[in-house]
């Protein structure tokens, strides 16, 4: 049985401040609270603009106090991992003393009883800072305790950048038509899928046949051959960004198999040099040893096939003609 | 409304149930929505003139996810067509625009998402200022808790009154065969679970769902060609509110108060389907658009009988469309929203021919 | 039925690497710079309509509810467009349906990606190891189309070359290669065989946008208007049986329903000069094949006489195009933007002498997603 797919979309953002909130991030890592002045009112946290005219706010940014009343809260029973806090705790909207507009942060009540419309609350900086709207939460007035402001990450630079990590899990069963080409992978075989419509076979099967949006299954799937011809290639140099393994050059092929009509595109092929590969060469599948096949990775959206498949070797034959390729170049 | 405009009209609809977890692919719920309408209807792929898609690249865990959905709705020969990264209610908005340049007559509007491998609530958080909110993780549940809050304190509502949009929802849902909850709690048994996003209960979010969701528009004479009762957009506008939730009045709707008056066209609803993400939010919207008791609310059981993300919005318009279209219902309006605590709403008012 | 639609003011940031700004100042560069360049404040805007790539790319979910307020939306409509790579000329068609609809009179199109903050490659594999990129979707098909048409191997570096020293003369220019060469661009490393480094679009941040109105508010605007004579899209699946993705059937059928929508016969001799999307420098003579410029295998020749030169015959990219400059979400509308300011004499040193009628051109995805306008200066241009 295939595993379901558990996929991590895992990335370090990196954005850039501005002068107005680098000020406020600045400041926060320095221990202290800033605002923005729009004409009679004070904002806190700081915008570039007012919200009403989008006009822009030129003005330098002032200190707000550390003391507000909450306008609005809800109880959050069962944090998610994105949460501040692992324990159960309140979201709430708190105008600072001086403000005329409420900031949306957390408050660490302790209890849900411990927290109401209308009571007071401090800003609780933390130990170590980084100048992120992170570096302070909310307590209630009564419990906020004294931290040593110097304790911050503080140095002359004033905060330009801020990272995010986003991290989201996607799990979700292989679609019946990906498991069951995905165990024939396993088997040493693959399987495409033939439209009733059309007569047309995709590989690997979609579930479906787009061009006639015909839906396909089981009694439409067939085995193909698993040698084939180079339709089309690239060298990829890899790029490196957060989560490349790659490092090394290596050639990447549509590779239209025998008995198919659409070709496997996205073929990582490693065994052979770039001046062996071209356009209309005959390749054969080499696969790995029964017990040595794993499609770890394998998700509704790809088929790493370097789990099953070792290499692909050129078979000797001629090679195919390139012109009648045309329309297998994806 | 400018009186220039051409008059459209929604000929058929479709909609899939809403799935907890759909097992296939994304674009198989499309292609089953749009060869129901073209079945519906005995128009070919090539009628249509324009194709109008609204989903999200992040429910389904990948960038430029929106691309295999074309597979759905067929491109080739190639098509004219495009896609909003937003609730199908706003493909149906842009559809409607190109209509009335005259050049063509027919479009197909889609709405789609598949929320079962994901976490909502996540996902949504990422909706939030990257500098302010998100870093926070502050979500549009827990949003909506807040906003449920700013209505207990302003004794615009009571939590007995969330319960009751649930119950009645509900009840109503267990006549919808798309509907996905098969619920029955009395508002009391509502009453007695545990807060979620306090003081929202579980039951008062509505339970995201896999689904799509599709409709044709014709303008012109042609729409009574195609169907015996289309329901003709009177009017349909958006609008956005701030961002911020410290610059809003969270106990009202005014965007959706002000997209209903550029609508205009006064009178009553038979119906109205409004986009309840959170329960309190049906309490709100009532107010700010004026509905009476003359008018249903919900007779889909609205998102809380099954919220199919991105095409729930859509879903509102379709059964309007529906009603109008079997008879039971004169004019309608529809309601969409997008963004935490009701931030964006659009309006669309349907009405049938006397 | 269609009114007159015009684009009365444009703007953009400087293109770079990074941008020290927040995604709010970023998008409000552009905006407020177009504002300005059409005599109106937000104040005056009726309609919003926002056009970016995949959210993925800067980690914000529908960005249009987080940037509404600082494009002084609040209080109207917002619109969000995402068609991928050609999601900046999708969105000014949106934009300019919306005017000529007749529902709305003033329509700000804002256009941005601030790449910095994440990795379009990464994005574009899906957030995998080993991903190819946007390069190495394309390359094979440039190998195709450098074997099918027979065009030497210097074409791409002539294209590279030709574009960067168009962006010298464009301050907002990311890429400003002073000493850019052939030889410097044959010898630059390969990244995805046969395209080079330096063949090869840079990721940007940027924001661009424009300020499209009726033709009432056009007449009375403080600049020379660039009407929108006609605008086209057209999509195929990006793999099915059959598909020849080295001539996209979608792009073919878009320039025809272009050049017919817009009374074109001739589009080599009625269009003066293009803004089209070459990320990767052999997509040009490609893309004029693509437009119908040439007959097919023969594009190249145009760029190997210098035809596409500022001073050629048929301008292409004098901005510098999407080789000196790509944040993705806005190049489409940069594109268009471009094309919109030559013929409104507003290209500054790269201004295309006599231009009156300009392309702009976007594709997106795996060369699938196409949109496209033509401007004028003229609302009945002369070739009508």
């Amino acid at each position: 049985m295939l595993p379901d797919v558990d996929l991590l979309l895992e990335y370090p953002y990196t954005r850039t401040t501005g002068p107005v909130l680098g000020q406020f991030l600045t400041g926060l890592r320095d221990g202290h609270l800033l605002g923005i002045r729009n004409g009679d009112e004070v904002l806190c946290p700081p915008l570039e603009y007012d919200p009403a005219t989008a006009q822009a706010l030129d003005s330098e940014l002032v200190e707000v106090a550390t003391e507000g009343t909450v306008t609005s809260w809800t109880w959050v029973a069962d944090p998610t991992s994105t949460h501040p806090f692992d324990h159960p705790f309140a979201f709430a909207l708190v105008l600072l003393d001086g403000t005329d507009h409420a900031m949306a942060h957390a408050v660490d009540a302790g209890s849900i009883d411990d927290m109401s419309t209308g009571m007071r609350v401090a800003v609780q900086f933390h130990e170590e800072r980084t100048g992120s709207i992170t570096d302070f939460h909310f307590v209630p007035l009564d419990r906020a305790h004294a931290v040593d402001i110097g304790a911050g990450a503080e140095g002359a630079e004033p905060v330009t950048d801020i990272v995010q990590l986003i991290a989201l899990n996607y799990h979700e069963p292989l679609h019946a038509h990906r498991a069951r080409a995905a165990q024939a992978l396993l088997d040493g075989r693959f399987i495409g899928q033939r439209s009733p419509a059309s007569g047309k076979v995709y590989v690997p099967g979609r579930g479906y046949d787009p061009l006639e949006r015909v839906e396909m299954g089981e009694d439409d799937e067939l085995t193909v051959a698993d040698r084939g011809t180079v339709t089309s290639f690239t060298v990829i140099t890899p790029v490196d960004y957060y989560g490349q393994k790659e490092t090394n050059p290596y050639i990447r092929a549509s590779i239209l198999l025998d008995g198919s009509d659409s070709p496997l595109i996205s073929v990582d092929i490693r065994n052979l040099e770039e001046e062996d590969i071209r356009v209309g060469l005959r390749l054969q599948a080499v696969w790995r040893p029964e017990g040595e096949r794993d499609l770890t990775g394998i998700d509704n959206r790809s088929v790493p096939l370097e789990g099953v498949i070792e290499r692909w070797d050129p078979t000797g034959e001629p090679d195919a003609d390139a012109n009648k390729l045309r329309e297998f170049t994806q | 409304m400018t009186d220039h405009s051409r008059d459209v009209a929604i000929v058929a609809v479709s909609q899939t149930p809403a799935y907890e977890a759909f097992a296939g692919p994304e674009p198989v719920l499309i292609m089953r929505c749009v060869n129901d309408l073209l079945a519906r209807t005995g128009l070919e792929r090539h009628d249509i003139d324009f194709t109008l898609a609204g989903s999200c690249d992040y429910l389904s865990g990948a960038p430029f996810a929106f691309v295999m959905n074309i597979d759905g709705v067929g491109a080739w020969p190639p098509v004219y067509e495009s896609h909003v990264e937003m609730d199908g209610a706003w493909a149906l908005f842009e559809a409607w625009i190109r209509l009335q340049l005259g050049d063509i007559d027919v479009a197909l509007v889609i709405g789609s998402g598949r929320s079962s491998p994901g976490n909502n609530r996540e996902i949504f958080a990422l909706q939030g200022d990257p500098y302010l909110t998100a870093p926070l993780g502050l979500d549009p549940a827990s949003l909506a808790g807040i906003q449920a809050r700013a209505l207990l304190d302003a004794d615009l509502a009571t939590e007995a009154d969330f319960a009751a949009v649930v119950e009645r929802s509900w009840k109503a849902a267990a006549d919808n065969p798309n509907a996905m909850v098969r619920r029955s709690d009395s508002a009391d048994q509502l009453l007695d679970q545990p807060y979620y996003a306090a003081p929202l209960r579980a039951h008062d979010v509505a339970p995201v769902a896999d689904g799509a969701a599709a409709l044709l528009m014709v303008a012109g004479d042609r729409a009574r060609e195609l169907c015996e009762r289309p329901a003709w957009i009177q009017g349909i506008e958006h609008r956005i509110e701030s961002h911020h939730p410290g610059f809003r009045d969270l106990t009202d709707s005014p965007s959706t108060r002000s997209a209903a008056e550029k609508v205009g066209g006064g009178g009553t609803f038979d119906v109205a389907e409004l986009m309840v993400a959170h329960s309190h939010e049906e309490i709100i919207l009532r107010r700010a658009l004026g509905l009476g008791d003359d008018t249903v609310v919900n007779p889909s059981g609205g998102p809380l009988g099954g919220h199919p993300v991105m095409a729930t919005g859509l879903v509102r318009v379709i059964e309007v469309a529906s009603r109008i279209a079997d008879g039971s219902a004169q004019r309608g309006l529809a309601h969409a929203s997008s963004g935490a605590c009701l931030q964006q709403n659009l309006i669309c008012v349907l009405q049938g021919d006397d | 039925m269609a009114r007159p639609c015009a684009v009365i003011g444009t703007g953009q940031t400087d293109y770079r690497k990074k941008l020290d700004l927040t995604l709010d100042g970023l998008v409000r560069w552009a905006a407020i710079e177009a504002l300005e360049d059409a005599g109106m404040t937000f104040a005056d805007v009726d309609a919003i309509v926002i056009g970016k790539a995949p959210d993925a790319l800067e980690g914000v979910v529908m960005p249009e509810l987080s940037l509404a307020d600082g494009l002084g939306a609040v209080g109207k409509p917002i619109h969000r467009v995402h068609t991928a790579g050609s999601v900046g000329a999708a969105t000014a068609i949106t934009g300019a349906t919306m005017v000529e609809s007749g529902r709305y009179d003033r329509v700000l199109v804002v256009c941005y990606e601030k790449q910095s903050e994440g990795n379009a490659t990464w994005a574009l594999s899906g957030g995998k190891s080993g991903g190819q990129g946007a390069g190495g979707t394309f390359a094979p098909w440039i190998r195709s189309y450098i074997e099918r048409s027979g065009a030497p191997e210097d074409i791409g570096w002539k294209v590279a070359v030709k574009d960067r020293q168009n962006a010298l003369r464009n301050p907002h220019a990311h890429l400003r290669i002073k000493d850019i060469s052939i030889e410097k661009v044959r010898d630059s490393p390969m990244l995805w065989d046969p395209l080079h480094f330096l063949e090869s679009c840079p990721s940007s941040d940027g924001a661009a946008a424009i300020v499209l109105a009726s033709e009432d508010v056009a007449r009375k605007s403080p600049g020379k208007p660039a009407w929108v004579i006609a605008h086209a899209k057209r999509t195929e699946f990006g793999q099915f049986p059959g598909r020849d993705a080295v001539r996209p059937q979608a792009g073919v059928d878009c320039s025809a329903a272009l050049y017919k929508e817009a009374g074109i016969t001739d589009p080599r001799g009625q269009i003066d000069c293009a803004e089209i999307y070459v990320p990767f420098s052999w997509y040009e003579p490609m893309w004029l094949e693509g437009l119908l410029l040439t007959p097919i295998n023969e594009g190249w020749h145009m760029t190997d006489n210098g035809d596409t030169e500022i001073t050629g015959s048929f301008p292409v990219n004098a901005s510098g195009g999407v080789l000196s400059s790509n944040p993705i979400g806005a190049s489409g509308l940069i594109r268009c933007l471009e094309a919109a300011n030559q013929v409104r004499e507003r290209a500054g040193d790269y201004q295309v002498d006599g231009a009156r009628v300009a392309l702009g051109h976007a594709y997106g995805g795996a060369a699938q997603y196409f949109a496209m306008w033509i401007v004028s200066s003229d609302l009945q241009p002369a070739y009508r």
